[in-house]
């Protein structure tokens, strides 16, 4: 009776460590998927619809995002050569205060899209980095929104949205670029306060 | 009329013979093409495998490996040697806009059903197909230039006159759009500097070239008074922008520069439109 019992443990050993990666960090699909399903659950749940409910669709919201992307990797990228312009202190408030302004934008494109239907296509995977298509249908139109995803830790985390062909990520670093060729950081970490202000 | 259809289908004709043959030798090419399963549907031609295996990796390279390195950050650039001009034209775009395009859109899709404006939007997608033919045919993207011949045949029958879409119902006729400025792209010549034109917006050297050429392929033109065809080419935007309402002022909200975001941005859809 013993044997068998203690040949099912190792059995259960080896193959957990063989599905171990799949079943924490999953397909950086799955992931994805999680998550938008997440906030588009979010956004249609009828008992958060009015707008004494407000606050706390927002945290959940925003609890699901802070999940999903990888700040400070997208931080980083946003600002390119930039970066190393900016001190500690100001690349801290830099990454919260643009993640901030990033989820707000994509809170509002999804927001737009919360009445479609989403799709995921496929995923394609290089070592760390993998590539996740989506699409939202519409009656009369697709919208493609694609999300290039980093693997940290066994996680995998958005680090750009791609919408419609546009990368956000390069869209922004093309903004900053722009106005850190004639303007000081604390220029634009105030641009950025004001931005994230407006919205609150 | 009736010549044009003709013509069309000789070439069609033609460029069917022509994808039969790309697809066989397509074959031995895809072998040594390490990530070809996941490429997107392109048309095979016999002797643009290997240029194909090229833009493959550059799409890799784009994606993956250039992410940690600099110089994919200034390849997304473009020159603005007319930043006043353009900076004038995007402001007299935006009031256009807010003024007069968006007011007329939204009255204009208050009274029509969605149904109508869908019809029209078919409509006027359809007669277009000259450009995108023979953007197709410039590439020589033959299966491309068959499924647009293709769907041009079904919707002006079936669809009566291109108001109806039966073609939808057929995935493998959904080719990514084609145009002038795509084709001079996929040649390798460069886009040239930035420029806005007042009322057609955002454009290049190069896509600019592209949209006088289409001129002359859009049957709109030919039109004969000439306001009756500048009437149809307007109320083509405004019915276009009844289902646009709202993505123009989201890039706006969501931009800290909206002229450089705006730039940027048809840079990089015109990067991935001649890519595809």
């Amino acid at each position: 009776m013993r044997k068998p019992l203690v040949g099912l443990q190792f059995l259960i050993v080896v193959f957990s460590f063989i599905y171990a990666p799949q079943v924490c960090g999953g397909t950086p699909l799955e992931a994805v998927r999680t998550k938008v399903d997440g906030v588009l659950n979010v956004l249609r749940d009828p008992s958060l619809k009015n707008e004494t409910a407000e606050e706390i669709k927002k945290k959940r919201l925003w609890s699901i995002i802070d999940e999903l992307f990888d700040y400070s990797e997208l931080s980083k990228r946003t600002l390119g050569k930039n970066w190393a312009q900016l001190n500690l202190e100001q690349q801290k408030e830099f990454s919260d205060l643009f993640s901030t302004h990033l989820g707000n934008v994509y809170i509002d494109r999804i927001l737009a899209y919360s009445d479609e239907k989403v799709v995921f296509d496929k995923e394609r995977r290089k070592k760390k980095r993998a590539l996740v298509y989506s699409r939202v249908v519409m009656r009369s139109k697709e919208i493609p929104i694609d999300y290039r995803m980093i693997q940290k830790n066994g996680q995998w985390k958005v680090y750009d949205v791609v919408i419609e062909g546009v990368s956000l990520v390069k869209n922004y670093r093309s903004q900053f670029r722009e106005m850190l060729k004639k303007k000081n950081p604390e220029y634009l970490l105030e641009t950025l306060r004001k931005k994230v202000g407006d919205k609150v | 009329m009736k010549a044009l259809l003709l013509i069309v289908a000789v070439l069609s004709v033609f460029f069917v013979g022509c994808a039969h043959k790309g697809a066989s030798s397509s074959i031995q090419g895809s072998m040594d093409v390490s990530h070809s399963q996941d490429q997107k549907a392109q048309p095979p031609a016999s002797d643009q495998t290997i240029q194909q295996q090229d833009e493959e990796h550059e799409f890799w390279a784009d994606d993956f490996e250039n992410l940690d390195e600099e110089d994919s950050e200034e390849a997304i650039e473009i020159a603005d040697p007319f930043l006043y001009w353009n900076k004038a034209m995007y402001h007299f775009n935006d009031k256009l806009y807010f003024w007069l395009l968006k007011p007329v859109a939204r009255g204009y899709r208050w009274v029509t059903p969605e149904f109508v404006r869908t019809g029209v939007k078919n409509f006027f997608h359809n007669i277009t197909f000259p450009v995108r033919f023979v953007s197709c045919i410039l590439q020589a993207k033959g299966r491309a230039a068959q499924a647009e011949f293709a769907k041009f045949f079904f919707n002006t029958t079936f669809g009566v006159l291109g108001f109806g879409n039966p073609a939808r119902n057929y995935p493998h006729l959904d080719v990514s759009e084609e145009d002038l400025g795509q084709a001079f792209g996929k040649w390798g010549i460069g886009e040239g500097f930035y420029i806005i034109w007042p009322i057609l917006g955002p454009s290049t050297l190069r896509d600019s070239v592209g949209l006088a050429g289409e001129f002359f392929l859009d049957p709109i033109s030919y039109v004969d008074p000439s306001e009756a065809s500048l009437g149809l080419t307007a109320y083509d935007s405004v019915n276009a922008t009844s289902f646009r309402i709202g993505d123009y002022e989201a890039l706006k909200k969501a931009a800290f520069d909206p002229y450089v975001s705006l730039r940027n941005a048809y840079v990089q859809d015109r990067k991935n439109k001649v890519r595809e």
